[in-house]
């Protein structure tokens, strides 16, 4: 009855060559508990993405949300000019964070739901769909910055929330793994949960089952554009400024993630710890390069051939075969 | 067996892999010294590539300190911010950036700084979280310098137009304005039709300045902005057969206008050595490194920065200008051929 999940069994695998490794050809620095910290601060920015990323994989029919940092940054732009305009950040710090804040999900919120709406009420396939918000919102984010980057500023509170603190763990972190596990739960044990991976698995069945299908992945879009709303307050957070075409190389890495993480992209499954793992191992394995002082391109060859190395994994059962175990049903199932 | 086989080639690939990756390692802890690793915008494009030829002469100079080049592989500020994480992390003790947007690393730098990392900046002059930002030179006086061949090629008189990358391009703006306060001082010289914008774009630049030459056939010289500009309005000149005619002065990389400057249709090129600037940039970590000052007039030895001038930056830190600028013509390009 137990199927293993190769993906999960790999990247836990993968996290400890990759600490180990660095430990040793760093001397210990890799592991020195700033390096940890600078390591996961940078993680729940691309990782919020990436579980946008996933969500809309899940929900079928070629899902994919191509707008994740567009939308983030968008957010950024709309919801810190907003907030700038009504409190000054070093007057009112904890006023003009929360209303940046609560400004940028709402304002990816939005974002997320108008790509639902297109896809879901309109029938445009996703890629289609979300490449055109994706453009939309980048312009957008020029149109309202004039193409310049906005200074958000680092009052105390928001500061804290990108480079603090909390038990030596950084916050940002903190907040990531917190949405993991909540978004983790929903999908686990909600009626959503189940009927998003339903529908993803089979679409045709899940309309005649009565399902509302629209609303399913509306809200899936919606969630993910809110993930990247809090990714914009993330990236504020940490830089102090925002700006329009921060992160285009995100789009792609992001996909990766969710890839490596065995998220089935015909829909389906998909489970967050694995992204959250799978986020974590690419951000060990660049951060590696990086200490090791290898050009970047081989940080490309490396995630390259790491894909493919997922791929060939899922596509071959390796680990079931090599576990000898015996092959279970194929259900979809929605689990942590 | 077949499972048997192929589990034993993965693990020999793995064990390969991380042989390499651990001799690598070794090889980068090697050295003791004090690190200073210049970040650049992108790597692998001609610019930076002549930067890192610099810095590795930098380097030679200098065996007791490990000196680099790193880059992101692709033109995005949040992988050059990564970068610039990890090595503060990894415990680089002077950082000399190029930065892709000076705002997106300003909370990053500030952080680096608080921490005791030396930083140090190029091309950044609005960069406020820097020690001290490493200018080639005064914009100023480069439009001023640019202008001036242009007006000597033109013999002070004639019709005149220039060309910037885009009217929010702050140094575009700044060198043409200062060309049109050199050529106010030769009356015959008749600027028309100003500030065209090219968007950097070869081909635009071409079919603006086809325009340009209709519109005024007895126009006599361009000076241009933007890198790509020279090459526009170059092939816009030769084609209309206007080569010895018309002078274009402007923006260009020698290797791209090797060709138009030897036929003439460009007059001469002004830039700075990249080469030069990563040098100057190591110099002046080094120096902060020892615990020096900057000062006003100070050589940093290396050409184009024997007499820096040291102005208040846009922050606390320092603004280095050197005389980096070169001029070259169809006699001299080939001494700086990158």
């Amino acid at each position: 009855m137990v199927k293993r999940d190769a993906n999960l069994l790999v990247l836990c695998a993968l996290i400890v060559v990759l600490l180990g490794l660095g430990g040793a050809v760093s001397g210990g620095t890799y592991l020195s508990m700033f390096n940890l910290q600078s390591m996961a601060t940078q993680v729940p920015e691309i990782g919020l993405l990436a579980i946008g990323v996933m969500l809309a994989m899940c929900a079928g029919s070629g899902g994919i949300d191509l707008s994740g940092i567009a939308n983030a940054n968008m957010a950024g732009v709309a919801s810190g000019i907003f907030a700038l305009s009504l409190f000054d950040a070093y007057q009112s710090p904890m006023l003009f964070t929360v209303t940046f804040a609560v400004g940028c999900m709402i304002v990816g919120l939005m974002g997320g739901i108008l790509n639902g709406i297109i896809i879901a009420r309109f029938g445009i396939t996703p890629i289609l769909g979300t490449l055109g918000t994706q453009m939309l919102f980048t312009g957008l984010a020029v149109v309202l910055s004039d193409g310049r980057s906005v200074t958000i500023g680092a009052p105390d509170p928001l500061y804290a929330l990108g480079n603090g603190l909390i038990f030596g763990v950084p916050t940002s972190f903190l907040i990531f793994i917190l949405i993991g596990i909540v978004l983790a739960l929903v999908l686990r044990f909600t009626p959503y949960g189940l009927r998003l991976m339903l529908t993803g698995a089979n679409p045709k069945a899940a309309i005649y089952s009565g399902f509302p299908s629209g609303r399913i992945i509306t809200t899936t879009y919606a969630i993910s554009g809110l993930l990247a709303g809090i990714a914009g307050v993330i990236i504020a957070a940490r830089n102090v400024n925002v700006k329009w075409d921060y992160g285009t190389s995100y789009l792609l890495v992001a996909i990766l993630i969710a890839v490596m993480a065995g998220v089935r992209p015909e829909g389906g499954y998909g489970r967050v710890v694995n992204v959250v793992l799978s986020a974590v191992v690419l951000q060990l394995l660049s951060s590696l390069l990086n200490f090791i002082g290898l050009s970047n391109f081989v940080r490309d060859l490396a995630w390259g051939a790491l894909l493919l190395c997922f791929l060939a994994v899922a596509r071959f059962d390796l680990i079931n075969q090599v576990m000898v175990f015996r092959p279970s049903r194929r259900i979809p199932h929605a689990t942590k | 067996m077949k499972n048997a086989r192929h589990v034993l080639n993965t693990g020999l690939k793995v064990a390969l892999v991380t042989t390499v990756m651990g001799v690598a390692g070794q090889a980068a802890w090697a050295q003791d010294g004090k690190t200073i690793t210049t970040v650049v915008k992108i790597s692998g494009i001609p610019w930076f590539d002549r930067m890192e030829t610099g810095v590795d002469l930098y380097a030679q100079e200098h065996p007791e300190m490990n000196i680099s080049q790193v880059g992101p592989a692709t033109a995005d500020s949040a992988q050059q911010l990564q970068i610039i994480q990890d090595l503060i992390a990894k415990g680089t003790d002077a950082l000399a950036v190029v930065p892709m947007d000076p705002t997106i690393l300003e909370g990053l730098l500030k952080r680096a700084m608080d921490r005791g990392t030396i930083v140090v900046t190029h091309e950044a002059d609005n960069q406020v979280n820097t020690m001290a930002d490493v200018e080639a030179f005064d914009n100023a006086e480069y439009g001023a310098a640019l202008n001036a061949r242009l007006a000597e090629c033109m013999g002070q008189e004639g019709k005149w137009t220039t060309f910037v990358g885009s009217l929010g391009s702050r140094t575009h703006m700044q060198w043409v304005g200062a060309g049109e306060e050199n050529a106010s001082q030769y009356p015959g010289m008749e600027l028309v039709d100003a500030n065209n914008e090219s968007f950097d774009d070869a081909n635009g630049t071409y079919e603006k300045a086809k325009e340009v030459l209709r519109k005024h056939p007895d126009i006599k010289g361009f000076q241009t902005s933007a890198g790509n500009d020279v090459l526009g309005v170059g092939r816009a000149i030769e084609e209309a057969g206007l080569t010895g005619k018309v002078c274009l002065v402007g923006t260009g990389l020698p290797n791209p206008s090797a060709a138009y400057l030897d036929s003439g249709a460009i007059t001469a090129i002004g830039f700075w050595d990249p080469q030069k600037a990563g040098m100057a940039m190591n110099e002046v970590a080094r120096i902060l490194l020892d615990g020096g000052e900057i000062t006003d007039g100070m050589d940093l030895g290396v050409e184009g920065y024997n007499a820096v001038s040291v102005r208040q930056g846009a922050g606390e830190g320092k603004l280095v200008v050197g005389n980096g600028m070169v001029i070259v013509d169809k006699d001299t390009y080939k001494e700086r051929l990158f």
